[in-house]
């Protein structure tokens, strides 16, 4: 029997036809895609192929075996196996088993401190969420929520290196020692993050060893950026001056390839949301349109940022420049400019000739001239109010003009949203001149987090490296440096160490351990502190056995004395803070010190720019990666396998090119059947992919392509990728460090070797981009060459693929015409509700559920209906308008809820457990409208008139996050054959685990495709060992032994064959309930009454509005999802998120009407609801009566 | 042809089947009484590391259940009290005693067999990884320790009185007020509702003196607003 499908109701006529896709195969309408959207799991997730079979055939023969062998034992020890309680014998002080503590702390980040605060569970650090009390907390990012993984990372360095040998602490102290006595030349290169004690040190060692040098590299800083902020902002080249930016002043921003929303932080996302919301973000106000900033954006790929735009260019690397130029021409004509600031832009634009620009709008040079001076003149309005951000990895010529526009837009200042600010990082030189500096007498550190012997353009690194008397490096993981260094010394994690950082804006902050070093691992802090304090130790004494020799400290000192690197942080609180015990303990209590911010620095002269080499043809565009950052996190498998936000492929990165270029190299038709062709050889090993293979389950294969530039050439995957600029080759950087597997350009790794440069998680992840990268990060391509060969690829934009109508909606600000109605923003956002076809004419739905009164209860309490509990119903509101479907979301509830991870060939095959599935749509508009608001039709004729080609090649983008919705009337429940997913009395579509017999029939019934099945045991055995998890019993289990020390002891891990989805966080909800509860205690003891005289009410016992947050709510950086109690009427942010204060004849409350309900006239009736985007699109561009209208239906 | 059968043999097919019929009900019957909980974890009576008295810490001393179970209203778990907690009492009384050497070894520095290992207790109440029982939810809402531990204070040697099954659970879930007692009274394990009731005069919605304990728990019930619910998230999470 097929599975009945059902058939969606049409789209109301007066929607405007919109184009919206996920990827190529749905846009060619690929039969596999079909299959894929009337699927509950990509065909083959749930089979088994003939491998599997056998394996699996095989492995129950000796399992038999081997149990009935053991069975004569195991009737002997019949009884249950004994278990231990152990306690503390010392109870330390706070620690109350089976409840968390919280700590403030900092995560240290070159764009600024991210203040934190830790969750531990008995000294286990678990979970890392934003520190609200801090000036610069109230948001958080997916490498933040991971970071703590890291610290229980397997492949974590924990033994001493010497020349790639294993060493030990003692030796290095002795080499350490040396270095104390006869220092020679030091050159110590640390990362950019802003630390105050790291830069206290540094003054105290140049002092103390008077030939010691700083220097400070980070790889996606850009050299621009750095060199053109110190030179206006400040007077040399090593000045540490940056500015910072207030988008809470910003009304209209330009970004000129700058991802400040994503992997270029600048600036706060919540502020930004805030203004993305027009005036308040608590949705007790509609959007005020004139509130609500305007972002155009200039970039070559897709960002998430460029996700937000309101409009949006794509252009070439190099063109960036030339069409900043043209808009600094246009804002250099303005009147109202002074000479000065004329003057000044004119000494940029004056060296470059005017840009045609008609290919960005299909050959018509008056679209783009239109563009740049609507864009100068909007900018221009609002100036004192209007900034232009360039994004770091661009050339510094770049940097210098947005200077100059912020300065003609008076962007600068106090009151104005950017900010000149010198920050402590002075007197830091950098990587050039640490190549100069380093020679045959030198003694290199090498302490930041970045690996430059990896991610250095050419060899000049490691010849300098190479040159040096001895070098030490110290890191978390074993990567190229620490291998081609003569020390290696294994480093503790931020979570384990002392020391401090400056947030985005300067604010003090403090980092302090959560946990002595796992791994003995040394603190960059301990390392410079006792490098300086050893030059004072008396060697003499040492040498004839009066003292004993040092021996490096790290974690703790001896007899449980505290870390040197504590006192350390101490000394520079005295200078920064105040001495004494009382405001440190704030301090610390807090994370911060208030009032700490960085000194303003005001803007000097820019200087002329000459305009750089031009660039013809095909080039390369290299992109920081939104998982892996610049490769340091290459060993994370959250990150790993939390999908690219906009490419959507996990485990691996691939180069990305526009559907055009793609044709032109002639692989489009390759990447669109995705089919695979046997006779290619294939790179890299998928096992137990099933056959038939179809669509973009585990035999998705991407073609490869060999590319060629001045630096070199890889090998790489090519995939499509919409909205990018033609005639460029995107790849993202960090990749390729390690592989087994013999593809090119990687270095060779073997699996589960210690000190390999990679381990089992980012062993054979992508390719090396580092290989064609040039200084900069663009590059002219030489050559580039289609393969034969096909690559596996892990795409999970095909996966649990949703389907309906209106799923996820857009409305402009701007007025649209609607067949002869034109529509104001205020009405489109009344009309949201009606976007899906009969939302307004559903009937209202019955609860199924209703109990008639049960055989053992006799109280007419529990006879009311199942939703029945008058205290707490709980509600969620995703706002599409603020999400930028970063993974934030999804990669805290994987570190909240004990989610799984993998490996890339079943999340291939369609297997991966993140209970958020982050959507990701691209839509256009397919046909052109007439002045009446109708299908333009060309003359005379019926044929609809498409729009134009450049409309459709830079398509909105549109993401939306996918958990289970909690639906009041849920089908999953319905078909459940052994009650394990019920309702709560609260609303929560509760899943027993335990209970659980994994039939998948709910997974089958659910229209939103959220649930997860645990196919195999991905906790217990480890999914990245090759064939493993087919081993059942018999399979290795987690390698490492720290991994499951980061697990939430309040959440279930679930073993093969149980089904999971969202729970709401109800761990926290039940505790937080829990502890309410002690209410009726605290009551009785403040009255001094006998209990019995105490009463309780339902409102005591609610607990404090909004004062649970879950987890993906608690991390998302632009509070785009409201969480709470929606009984909390008037009160909670979700109620208003769904309500407004107008009450209706029927005494409810009139919705919020940009809140809808996706597939509501399935009539799921579901508890999350979202609200819809808005775009501002600037009504004087070309573009704009495209934007604003990406309603998204797929059926 | 001979017959190689006897005639008895004809009935012998029904006589198997009766037998295997009862043997086999045996079986589901013995599985079904002594496969549950309740024959298999009531009971059970391990040997601890040190020969801890509760008949005569808490029945004759009168030490009150949070002494050593000290977060047992903060937190989920009761915890079991920390060598140090022992050791304020024991480092004046009967110091000396061979039953308290493993408490010493544990954490007196200055005894002889001083190694430092903490002392390891014999879990008795083991619930599996899937339940979330929460100790402070029940004990500040008028569930005595009594109700799932039984009487405690005459125990000389801890051993699981109550089933600690699904059933248990619910069945108080489903009637609370069949054990709700004043908050006073929680750890008070000698408590008696109808003495208690007759020594303190405690007074219903309708201002009628309350005699039954089934009659005080649907007044608690009512008057401090409790909800046991049965839903699964309750303690499956």
């Amino acid at each position: 029997m097929s599975k009945r499908i059902w058939q969606h109701p049409d789209i109301p006529v007066e929607e405007t036809e919109i184009t919206s896709w996920r990827s190529v195969g749905e846009l060619e309408k690929s039969p596999a895609f079909q299959e894929h959207l009337e699927r509950e799991f990509p065909k083959g997730s749930g089979h088994l192929s003939e491998e599997e079979r056998e394996s699996s055939r095989r492995g129950f023969l000796k399992l038999m075996g081997a149990s009935s062998a053991l069975s004569g034992l195991a009737l002997v020890s019949c009884r249950r196996p004994e278990s231990y309680i152990v306690p503390y014998k010392k109870a330390p002080e706070w620690v109350i088993p089976g409840k968390p503590l919280f700590y403030a702390s900092t995560r240290p980040t070159a764009e600024g401190g991210v203040p934190l605060v830790v969750t531990t569970f008995e000294g286990r650090p678990t979970k890392l969420e934003t520190n609200r009390e801090h000036p610069d907390g109230g948001a958080s990012d997916a490498l933040t929520q991971a970071s703590v993984l890291n610290l229980y990372d397997p492949n974590r360095s924990r033994i001493f290196l010497n020349k790639g040998k294993k060493s030990s602490r003692k030796a290095f102290s002795k080499a350490l020692t040396g270095i104390a006595k006869e220092p020679g030349k030091i050159a110590i290169l640390v990362g950019e993050d802003d630390s105050p004690t790291r830069n206290r040190l540094r003054d105290e060692l140049r002092s103390a060893y008077p030939a010691a040098k700083f220097f400070s590299y980070e790889a996606l800083r850009g050299a621009g950026r750095r060199t053109a902020n110190n030179a206006v902002f400040g007077s040399g080249s090593d000045d540490g001056c940056e500015v910072t930016v207030d988008f809470e002043k910003a009304d209209r921003i330009l970004s000129l390839d700058c991802d400040f929303l994503g992997v270029d932080p600048h600036g706060s996302a919540v502020e930004f949301s805030k203004r993305r919301q027009g005036g308040g973000s608590d949705y007790k106000h509609n959007i005020a349109a004139d509130k609500m900033n305007r972002l155009y954006m200039v970039e070559t790929a897709f960002s998430l940022t460029g996700g937000m735009a309101d409009h949006r260019l794509r252009s070439k690397p190099s063109e960036i420049l030339l069409v900043a130029v043209e808009i600094a021409r246009k804002i250099e004509n303005a009147d109202q400019l002074s000479a000065e600031a004329k003057k000044e832009l004119n000494g940029i634009t004056k060296n470059f000739e005017i840009l045609d620009g008609g290919y960005f709008f299909g050959g018509n040079p008056k679209d783009f001239s239109a563009w740049v001076s609507e864009c100068a003149t909007d900018l221009l309005k609002n100036a004192g109010k209007s900034l232009v951000l360039a994004g770091s990895r661009h050339n510094e010529e770049l940097q210098r003009l947005a200077i100059a526009m912020n300065k003609a837009l008076e962007a600068y200042g106090a009151g104005a949203p950017l900010q000149g600010v010198q920050t402590g990082r002075e007197g830091y030189g950098t990587l050039q001149d640490f190549q100069g500096f380093v020679g045959s007498d030198t003694t290199v550190f090498l302490l930041g987090p970045a690996n430059p012997v990896y991610d250095t353009p050419g060899d000049e690194f490691e010849k300098a490296l190479a040159s040096a008397k001895q070098s030490i490096h110290l890191g978390l993981r074993t990567d190229a440096t620490a291998n081609a260094c003569t020390w290696h010394v294994p480093a503790a994690h931020y979570l384990e160490s002392w020391s401090d950082a400056r947030s985005a804006t300067g604010v003090y902050s403090l980092l302090q351990p959560m946990i002595l070093p796992l791994y003995d691992g040394v603190s960059e802090i301990e390392l410079l502190s006792q490098l300086l304090t050893w030059k004072d130790v008396d060697w003499a004494k040492v040498a004839s056995g009066d003292e004993k020799a040092p021996l490096l400290i790290s974690g703790e000192g001896p007899k449980g004395a505290a870390s040197p690197a504590y006192n350390e942080v101490r000394s520079t609180f005295a200078e920064i803070g105040e001495e004494g015990d009382t405001a440190w303990k704030e301090a610390l209590k807090n994370g911060f010190l208030a009032g700490s911010e960085y000194a303003s620095a005001d803007p000097g002269e820019v200087g002329d720019v000459t305009k750089p080499a031009e660039t013809e043809g095909l080039e390369v565009n290299f992109l920081a990666d939104a998982s892996i950052w610049d490769g340091r996190y290459i060993d994370n498998g959250w990150l790993q396998e939390a999908p690219d936000p906009i490419s959507k492929l996990s485990w691996d990165n691939a180069a990305l090119v526009s559907p055009k270029t793609a044709k032109e190299l002639g692989v489009y038709d390759a990447i669109q059947e995705l089919e695979p062709e046997s006779n290619f050889p294939i790179v890299g090993k998928v096992k137990n992919a099933p056959k038939p293979l179809i669509g973009e389950g585990g035999n998705a294969r991407a073609p490869m392509a060999e590319i060629t530039t001045s630096a070199g050439r890889m090998q790489v995957p090519v995939l499509v990728a919409f909205g990018h600029a033609d005639d460029c080759i995107s790849i993202a950087v960090g990749y390729g460090q390690g592989a087994s597997d013999g593809r090119d350009g990687t270095v060779v790794a073997r699996e589960k070797d210690p000190f390999a440069v990679v381990g089992l998680v980012g062993i054979n992840a992508g390719f090396n981009a580092n290989a064609i990268r040039g200084e900069g990060f663009s590059a002219k391509v030489e050559k580039v060459e289609k393969l034969k060969a096909k690559y596996p690829v892990a795409l999970v934009q095909e996966h649990n693929a949703m389907n309906g109508r209106a799923l996820a909606r857009e409305v402009s600000t701007n007025e649209v015409n609607h067949h002869g109605h034109p529509r104001s923003f205020e009405n489109q956002v009344k009309n949201v509700a009606k976007q899906g076809p009969v939302d307004s004419h559903a009937p209202e739905n019955i609860s199924l559920y209703k109990r008639k009164g049960s055989a053992w209860e006799d109280d007419e309490d529990k006879q009311a209906d199942l939703i029945s509990d008058k205290i707490h119903q709980w509600g969620m509101a995703i706002d599409l308008n603020t999400c930028l479907g970063c993974n934030a979301c999804l990669v805290a509830c994987q570190a909240e809820n004990n989610i799984p991870i993998v490996g890339k060939e079943q999340v291939a095959m369609g297997r991966e457990m993140h209970w958020i599935r982050m959507d990701r749509y691209f839509a256009t508009p397919t046909y052109e409208r007439d002045s009446h608001g109708d299908v333009a039709k060309e003359n005379g004729t019926k044929n609809k008139i498409k729009v134009p080609a450049w409309v459709f090649e830079n398509p909105e983008f549109v993401p939306q996050p996918v958990a289970c919705m909690h639906c009041e009337n849920a089908p999953c429940e319905t078909v459940c054959p052994v009650n394990a997913t019920v309702h709560t009395e609260e609303g929560l579509n509760a899943m027993a685990y335990n209970r659980c017999i994994g039939t998948r029939y709910c997974a089958n019934n659910c229209p939103y495709k959220a649930r997860r099945f645990n196919f195999f045991d991905y906790n217990k055995n480890n999914p990245l060992i090759d064939h493993n998890l087919y081993k059942g019993p018999f399979a290795e289990a987690k390698v490492g032994d720290a991994p499951h020390l980061q697990r939430n002891p309040n959440v279930s891990v679930r073993m093969r064959g149980v089904m999971e989805k969202c729970t709401y966080c109800v761990q926290r909800l039940e505790s937080a309930k829990i502890k309410q509860k002690q209410i009726g205690r605290q009551k009785t003891l403040k009255a001094g009454a006998h209990s019995t005289a105490v009463a309780v009410s339902a409102d005591d016992l609610r607990i404090k509005v909004d004062s649970v947050r879950t987890a993906c709510q608690d991390a998302c950086p632009t509070q785009a999802i409201s969480f709470g109690n929606i009984l909390d009427v008037k009160k909670s942010q979700v109620w208003w998120a769904k309500n407004t204060d107008h009450q209706q004849k029927d005494g409810n409350f009139a919705p919020n009407p940009r809140n809808y309900s996706v597939l509501q006239y399935v009539g799921t009736v579901p508890r999350t609801t979202y609200l819809a985007r808005v775009k501002n699109p600037n009504q004087a561009m070309p573009d704009a009566k495209y934007r604003g209208l990406a309603t998204i239906h797929t059926a | 042809m001979a017959n190689f059968f006897p005639r008895w043999t004809n009935v012998l097919p029904l006589k198997i089947a009766i037998c295997l019929g009862f043997a086999g009900a045996g079986v589901v019957v013995g599985f079904a009484y002594y496969a549950t909980p309740k024959a298999q974890r009531v009971g059970y009576q391990p040997a601890q590391p040190i020969a801890y008295d509760h008949a005569l810490h808490v029945g004759q001393l009168g030490l009150d259940c949070r002494y050593c179970h000290s977060f047992v209203e903060h937190s989920g778990q009761a915890n079991i009290p920390s060598a140090n907690t022992c050791w304020n009492c024991h480092q004046h009384v009967r110091k000396d005693s061979a039953k308290l050497a493993p408490l010493r070894r544990a954490y007196d520095k200055d005894f002889a067999g001083y190694d430092g290992e903490p002392l390891k207790w014999v879990r008795v109440h083991k619930n599996p990884d899937y339940v979330f029982f929460n100790h402070s939810a029940h004990v500040n809402r008028g569930v005595s320790c009594v109700s799932c531990h039984g009487k405690v204070n005459e125990m000389e040697v801890v051993f699981q009185a109550k089933s600690h099954s699904m059933g248990f659970c619910l069945d108080c879930h489903r009637s609370p007020e069949n054990h709700l007692r004043p908050l006073e009274e929680v750890f008070n394990l000698d408590y008696d509702a109808e003495k208690y009731l007759t020594e303190n005069e405690i007074l219903d919605a309708s201002g009628n003196r309350i005699s039954t304990q089934k009659d005080l728990g649907k007044f608690l019930k009512a008057h401090w607003n409790i909800q046991s619910k049965d839903s699964c998230s309750t303690c499956h999470r």
